[in-house]
């Protein structure tokens, strides 16, 4: 669920800037091209250059409005492209608000537990960083596009989706830079720590249970 | 016949990444004389192959010691002898134990025919991080800091988490910061006036003693070698991020009428200093941001008055740029001692005014690191090609590769003459070698320390076979480019590409010569070497080269082209698109020399037209890629139109559908390239027009000759009559000459 648009670039400080593309439409595999646009054309035998045509013969009659739109006239071009014009994000059409605590609450537990596996002094400094990204959100700091996007990235981060969480929070610094960077580094390491967390549970797990798969007796109960 | 040599070539460049000026070779050293195009190819060593995983094992070479050939499909085999003839020294070996298996039916990948170019895995050896250590000039506008930090920043959320990563900050002073996880930073200061040999800023920095291997915290995770000043993204991110968040700009006050004091000559030698104290040999990047040029210290490029300008070609040309020598041998010397270590330097260069990279470009052509040039920090042609260094490839590593050497061997008919691109000779030599240099000479080997699937070098061969001495009938010769390199994984492979084409005897089969050959890949083949000339030699003797070859005219517009004729661009423009030439792969080269143009109309879909100012009319919209831009030109009808508002009235929506289709093809250039273009979106009578309209007139550039100063942006080697003309004209006389 990118986000996917472009936006126009810096005007002010390059009047030629190329526009901007989101992580989104920046990641995109490229897949077959809409006009390769690679072919030329062979000059006249010749070699002489055309005689340039005028572009307006002073004089001509105005030219009327355009030829309308049938079923006649030349087809849209084939191809779609995904979001080109200055257009915002694409919202799904009914919008809850994406509360604080839905996106607090979820980071504030993963850093709990990781607190037994991970530095203090990284376990604070995550902290003071979930701290700033609250006040910053309860400020109203923060557009919705970036809200939403949290909200998302929790969402994969309490699914145990850790390339998936790592996406959002790198579309993130991406395409809201200027919002996020002060915290989303520390949301950056919850997520590494809580994967290497995750991946040490599960081997002492398949530890664990490789030793009980040795000492379980047929028949006997195993004290509760 | 045609077609089919078309699609020959076609399906060699998509399975080798080669194409050859001549597909078919001159039998003699005389005959290929005559051709006037030299043999040569251009080699796309990393060519992206998603569908040639690599193997698991190590090549098989030919045991002769100054061979060492890599076994390949040309190669003879007994099968039951378990014995293979090397092609090119006709060596006969022994294959090792693990090939007992193999058969006729049951062949190792290396000897398939479809398998001309195919990538090895080296399985022993460690395995080191790749390392980017950023240098940031502080003399920025307050504004252009906080982007450029930003995008810092945001690029540790781009790199790999076991990468190294380093900071040296300059302005008047260089600053070299300790990377620790504790709250304080601390740094070491150096005066940017003063060079420093590498032993002593190794001593200052306390580097005296190597990088010794430091075990993590998990005692499950590999070793990795660290040291204060470069450490892994993924313990070092947060404390990094909130150093660059407080980076300032340098103190130092600049008074009126007077330039920052920026020591960007110091900075760059502690940066390679350090690197090589600590990592050499192994994959790394040196990455200089500078909003400005060097003003103080080895390597300035000009002083602190601003009523003195930054030299121009004018002052060069005069013999009037004082600066210029001694700064360049300053960075030449860092670049090659970058390109010894085995690392790479990248300049992003983003101001108003030129910065110096005339002075400095060696230290991106010698490593193949990458030259961005910009109007601000705050832009997105800045923030989007930076982001593009870190792209991904199919398999989801990075595209960018490290520490490569190129080797080429030749069977006895040929020698290598040398290469153009992104490297720096290793000198070896041996009986491939020429006596005849064409670009980077004397040497079969060549060292690439930054390269990515598109890097590309020109390759130049020549024929030593004598007149009299016969073929055999059927024979081919043969070559084999060897790429060693360092994947973005830190894996080591290695790519290896043997090709072999016919020998005809011009007397004879002129038709199959003339038919094979390429004229993309010898236009930009010659062009390159032009180049290369121009840039290595005293233009007055270049342009004497030039006018002795036959093919005058093509001759005649390249030698009046931007590429060499620099009047309408300022010095570090020139270094810029020059820098970009020398290694981009034949398609976008081909752009640099003919732009293209696309018409879109009612009149059917869109088409290429000749770039000539015929081709502009009221009722079209163009579209014209050279390349460096991409522009978009409604015609005056056009514009007409979309001032009147008909594509928002529904019964017009072809007419909005028309109006995007250009805005739709130009978005899927600007998502892909590297770096990005500008982008001019204009329309008939727009001040922006110039820059469509001065590429339809080329004439109108050429006649200036000698004023300067002028800006006209990106320039074209010749225009679209003359680039047919010559394609017929240089297969003409090339063939018939031959005769």
């Amino acid at each position: 669920m990118a986000e996917l648009y472009v936006k126009p670039g810096n005007k002010e400080r390059g009047w030629n800037d190329p526009p901007q593309f989101s992580y989104g439409l920046q990641t995109q595999a490229g897949g077959p091209k809409r006009t390769p646009l690679t072919k030329r054309v062979a000059a006249p035998q010749d070699g002489s250059p055309r005689v340039p045509i005028s572009e307006t013969s002073p004089g001509a009659p105005r030219m009327g409005p355009p030829p309308l739109s049938s079923k006649a006239s030349r087809p849209p071009p084939v191809g779609s492209c995904p979001a080109s014009s200055v257009e915002p994000t694409n919202f799904p059409v009914i919008e809850c608000e994406t509360l604080l605590e839905d996106v607090l609450k979820p980071l504030e537990q993963a850093l709990e537990d990781c607190r037994g596996h991970t530095k203090k002094q990284v376990c604070d400094d995550i902290s003071r960083r979930l701290a700033l990204l609250q006040e910053q959100w309860a400020g109203g700091k923060l557009s919705t596009p970036v809200k939403k996007r949290m909200a998302l990235l929790v969402q994969e981060l309490s699914s145990h989706q850790w390339d998936a969480a790592d996406d959002i929070h790198r579309s993130l610094m991406v395409d809201h830079v200027t919002e996020v960077s002060q915290w989303m580094v520390g949301v950056k390491r919850l997520i590494a720590e809580k994967r290497s967390l995750s991946s040490e549970e599960a081997k002492e797990e398949k530890s664990t249970a490789t030793a009980e798969e040795h000492q379980t007796v047929p028949g006997v109960q195993r004290a509760p | 016949t045609m077609a089919t040599y078309l699609e020959f070539i076609q399906q060699n460049e998509e399975r080798d990444g080669v194409r050859f000026s001549w597909n078919v070779w001159p039998s003699s050293r005389l005959e290929a004389t005559r051709m006037v195009v030299p043999l040569a190819c251009l080699l796309t060593p990393l060519k992206e192959r998603p569908d040639l995983p690599p193997v698991q094992y190590e090549p098989v070479l030919c045991s002769r010691p100054t061979c060492k050939a890599i076994l390949n499909p040309l190669c003879q085999v007994d099968y039951r002898a378990k014995l293979w003839a090397c092609n090119f020294c006709f060596q006969r070996n022994q294959f090792p134990p693990t090939y007992t298996g193999i058969s006729e039916v049951n062949q190792p990948a290396e000897l398939m025919p479809q398998f001309s170019t195919i990538e090895y895995v080296i399985q022993r050896g460690p395995q080191s991080p790749l390392i980017f250590l950023y240098v940031v000039d502080t003399c920025l506008e307050e504004e252009d800091l906080q982007a450029l930090k930003e995008s810092l920043q945001m690029s540790l959320s781009l790199l790999p988490p076991d990468a190294l990563v380093g900071l040296i900050t300059f302005g008047r002073m260089v600053q070299v910061h300790e990377l620790s996880c504790e709250g304080i930073s601390k740094s070491f200061v150096f005066r940017g006036t003063k060079d420093l040999t590498a032993k002593q800023i190794q001593d200052m920095l306390g580097l005296t003693t190597p990088a010794v291997p430091v075990q993590q915290a998990r005692p499950q995770e590999l070793p990795f070698v660290s040291s204060r000043f470069l450490q892994p993204v993924q313990k070092i991110d947060m404390n990094l991020t909130d150093l660059l968040g407080e980076l300032q700009r340098d103190p130092w006050p600049v008074p009126q009428g007077k330039r920052p004091l920026r020591s960007t000559g110091v900075a760059l030698s502690i940066a390679v200093g350090l690197l090589e104290g600590t990592f050499p040999n192994t994959g790394a990047r040196i990455m200089l941001f500078t909003g400005g040029p060097p003003t103080q210290g080895p390597g300035m490029v000009v002083g602190d008055e601003l009523k003195v300008p930054i030299r121009s070609w004018h002052d060069i040309e005069k013999d009037n740029a004082r600066l210029m020598k001694k700064a360049t041998k300053h960075y030449e010397m860092l670049a090659n001692r970058t390109a010894t270590n085995g690392h790479c330097i990248d300049i992003y260069a983003c101001a108003l005014d030129q910065t110096g990279l005339l002075e400095m470009k060696c230290c991106a052509n010698l490593t193949g690191g990458h030259m961005v040039m910009g109007d601000s920090f705050n832009t997105s042609l800045f923030k989007q090609t930076f982001q593009r260094i870190f792209s991904k490839d199919f398999n989801g590593d990075f595209r960018m590769a490290f520490g490569a050497t190129l080797e080429v061997k030749t069977s006895r008919e040929l020698k290598v003459a040398g290469a153009i691109g992104p490297c720096v000779s290793l000198n070896v030599k041996g009986p491939c070698v020429s006596e005849n240099e064409l670009g980077v000479g004397g040497t079969s080997q060549w060292k690439i320390c930054g390269l990515d699937p598109t890097s590309t070098l020109g390759i130049y061969f020549e024929v030593v076979n004598q007149h009299n001495a016969p073929i055999p009938q059927g024979g081919r010769g043969a070559i084999q480019f060897v790429t060693q390199y360092q994947h973005s994984s830190t894996q080591r492979r290695i790519r290896v590409t043997t090709v072999a084409r016919n020998w005809a005897d011009a007397q004879s089969q002129l038709r199959h010569i003339e038919a094979a050959f390429d004229q993309e890949a010898a236009a930009v083949l010659m062009a390159r070497l032009g180049v290369f000339r121009a840039e290595s030699e005293e233009g007055p003797d270049v342009l004497r080269w030039l006018d002795r070859q036959l093919i005058r005219l093509f001759m005649f517009h390249l030698r009046r082209s931007p590429f060499l004729q620099v009047f309408n661009n300022s010095p570090d423009e020139s270094s810029y698109y020059r820098h970009h030439f020398a290694r981009q792969d034949l398609t976008q080269s081909l752009i640099m020399i003919q732009p293209i143009l696309y018409s879109y109309s009612f009149h059917g879909p869109p088409e290429p037209v000749l770039l000539d100012s015929s081709s502009i009319l009221a009722d079209r919209i163009l579209l014209m890629d050279t390349f460096f831009q991409i522009v978009i030109y409604l015609g005056e009808t056009i514009a007409q139109w979309r001032k009147a508002g008909y594509q928002d009235m529904p019964e017009y929506e072809n007419f909005k559908h028309l109006l995007q289709a250009p805005l739709d093809d130009a978005q899927e250039i600007l998502q892909a390239r590297f770096p990005m273009p500008r982008y001019i979106n204009t329309e008939h009578g727009g001040s922006q027009a110039r820059f469509l309209l001065s590429k339809v007139n080329p004439s109108q550039t050429h006649n200036n000759l000698y004023t300067w100063g002028q800006e006209t942006g990106a320039p074209i080697l010749t225009d679209d009559v003359s680039l047919q003309v010559f394609m017929d004209h240089l297969k003409k006389l090339a063939v018939s000459s031959a005769c």
